[in-house]
């Protein structure tokens, strides 16, 4: 972190120069950080406290929004378990998937290069496409998954049409994509240094024991970054419902977002959709803060070589 | 090294090379997984609908039907919607990492007063989700500056520093480049912008270029805001074009997967000549934070 340097008085004149040019390099991050970051949070919470539908001038109602919100709103309630599921299964599923595979790109094997090249390539597809493409595989009659269903004797599955199955069927997609995990989490493993595996294997620690006590404990500030990264990612979810199944069947995929769009951009109340917009972020807000809370327990730190 | 020692070495190579092996396998099965989607995808773009409800489909069209795309970009207007999401990210990118360079200078090298409150309320707003602020931003876009239908609420934000995380990836990699080479410029006569554009911009290229991938892909992925501030159809966007599309021909899944594939294309491209920066670029957010 940096300190405000106490300048002797003779080379203020430097200084006066020198924060004249900072202050007009970080004119744009100024009214960045104004107008589309901190005044937008504020009027957020001001908005909510108001009927506004971008028709009439709005009324001041106080915490009405919030009550009705929890009291009579239909679909909240599933909207939130909808989400925290998907946030959750995208999350265990892509982190302990790319994980896996970054460890099995990290040994000698041929091609390395063009693998990983591989796994990244979902990343840079367009996300409603992704899920227009895959719409048709999860397809009812004559997608390729019933295809597979059918070859094994099982019956069919509507995935994406049936209430229960379009979460995890829409987590499949978000893991597929977490190509970028597996890049990070490469890298993450060629940083560790070699010499404690070699120290280990001459100890005669065998794979799971290294894999335990070495790799993992020296890749847990990685693997929290991209835990963060992808919870804060998936907890926002809102293209699958966009794209494809808006919302349904029924209330399954109602992310918390797309329930925001909803009530701002097709029914237009604008004051309600504030109020959810802010308790979406108290709930991720939450998230966030409990994983940062429990991280101080169990990222392991070095110590030294990184500032 | 005695001859057990030797022995020992020897099967441990044998051993090696058998995991490295099965290693092999589990990571071909694992990228076919990753790419059999995008195959069954195109594969179905050129079939005939006839052919894709055969039981049990085949892996490879009876006949290439690239005539599907052609019947395809009637309705699905790929170069016009290409344009025009060209048109959002060409000048998003320039603008985020010019601007996103001059404030991480300004974080990395330079002193002024208020430097700690500065920094801390844009690494604070890294962390708030960009959802929370979409109503009021759309309220002050098209109320207040009255731009409805228009591209400028998408592409204005990355005027204004492009977004504090690439301010921050910029900031982090200035700090690492040695401040010698700035100092001995400061002592040849150069001023801070000269330091800034003739030593600093040359040494963080790579961070330049990865900020740039990093917006393209945002707005590429992008469909929200997209479909909240653009309304009339000859302004769609490949997104939104595709979207529309699939509403529109809900059946006809061969010309619905080549307007996919259409849409696949450009990132696929664009990665494959890009893809060290990529690579890298992403590597770099992982070891810098």
């Amino acid at each position: 972190m940096e300190t405000i340097d106490k300048s002797p008085r003779r080379r203020s004149h430097i200084y006066a120069s020198e924060a004249r040019v900072a202050y007009i390099c970080l004119i744009p991050a100024f009214i960045g950080l104004i107008f589309l970051t901190y005044l937008p949070l504020l009027s957020v919470l001001g908005i909510s406290l108001t009927n506004w539908t971008g028709l009439a001038a709005p009324k001041f109602v106080g915490i009405d929004n919030y009550i009705q919100l929890f009291k009579t709103d239909p679909y909240i309630k599933d909207s939130i378990i909808a989400t925290i599921y998907f946030a959750v299964l995208s999350v265990a599923g892509s982190m302990i998937y790319s994980l896996f595979i970054a460890m099995l790109l990290n040994r000698k094997i041929p091609a390395r290069g063009f693998f990983r090249a591989v796994f990244y390539v979902p990343y840079v597809l367009p996300a409603a496409a992704i899920y227009v493409g895959w719409s048709w595989l999860y397809e009812a009659n004559f997608g390729f998954f019933n295809f597979l269903l059918s070859e094994v004797g099982l019956h069919k599955v509507l995935f994406i049409a049936d209430s229960s199955h379009v979460v995890p069927s829409l987590s499949l997609i978000s893991v597929w994509l977490a190509g970028n995990l597996i890049v990070i989490f490469l890298a993450g493993l060629q940083n560790v240094p070699s010499v404690y595996h070699e120290a280990a294997e001459m100890d005669g620690a065998n794979g799971w024991q290294r894999f335990r006590h070495i790799t993992l404990p020296c890749m847990t500030p990685i693997i929290f970054y991209n835990l963060l990264m992808s919870l804060i990612a998936n907890l926002q979810v809102v293209t699958p419902a966009l794209s494809l199944t808006n919302g349904g069947p029924g209330n399954a995929s109602r992310f918390m977002t797309y329930l925001m769009y909803d009530q701002a951009f097709v029914n237009y109340k604008l004051g309600y959709a504030c109020a959810t917009t802010f308790v979406i972020f108290a709930i991720l807000a939450a998230f966030t803060g409990v994983l940062f809370k429990t991280s101080k327990g169990w990222i392991f730190d070095e110590g030294g070589d990184d500032k | 090294m005695s001859e057990a020692a030797f022995g020992r070495l020897k099967s441990k190579k044998r051993k090696d090379r058998t995991a490295n092996l099965i290693t092999l396998v589990v990571v071909v099965l694992f990228a076919v997984f990753v790419l059999f989607p995008i195959w069954w995808i195109f594969r179905t773009s050129l079939m005939t609908n006839a052919e894709i409800y055969k039981y049990p489909p085949s892996l490879l069209p009876a006949d290439w039907l690239f005539s599907n795309y052609k019947k395809t970009l009637e309705i699905f207007k790929f170069w016009k919607y290409l344009w025009n999401t060209m048109i959002i990210i060409v000048p998003s990118c320039l603008a985020g990492t010019f601007t996103a360079t001059l404030c991480g200078y300004a974080f990395a090298r330079l002193r002024f007063r208020g430097k700690q409150l500065i920094w801390a309320l844009c690494v604070g707003s890294m962390l708030l989700p960009a959802m929370v602020t979409l109503i009021p931003l759309y309220i002050g876009w098209t109320r207040g500056l009255g731009l409805h239908d228009s591209y400028l609420p998408l592409i204005l934000p990355y005027f204004c520093g492009g977004g504090a995380f690439n301010i921050f990836l910029i900031r982090q990699f200035i700090v690492s480049i040695p401040r010698e080479l700035d100092q001995a410029a400061t002592i040849d006569g150069a001023g801070y912008f000269r330091i800034l554009f003739s030593i600093i911009v040359p040494a963080i290229r790579p961070a330049m270029i990865v900020v740039a991938l990093f917006i393209f892909i945002t707005l590429w992925n992008d469909l929200l805001q997209q479909m909240i501030y653009i309304n009339s159809s000859d302004k769609f966007t490949i997104a939104l074009g595709l979207t529309n599309f699939r509403g529109q021909l809900k059946q006809d899944w061969s010309l619905t997967m080549a307007a996919t594939c259409m849409s696949f294309a450009p990132g696929v491209l664009f990665y494959l000549i890009g893809q060290k920066y990529f690579v890298e670029g992403i590597t770099l957010t992982g070891m810098k934070n």
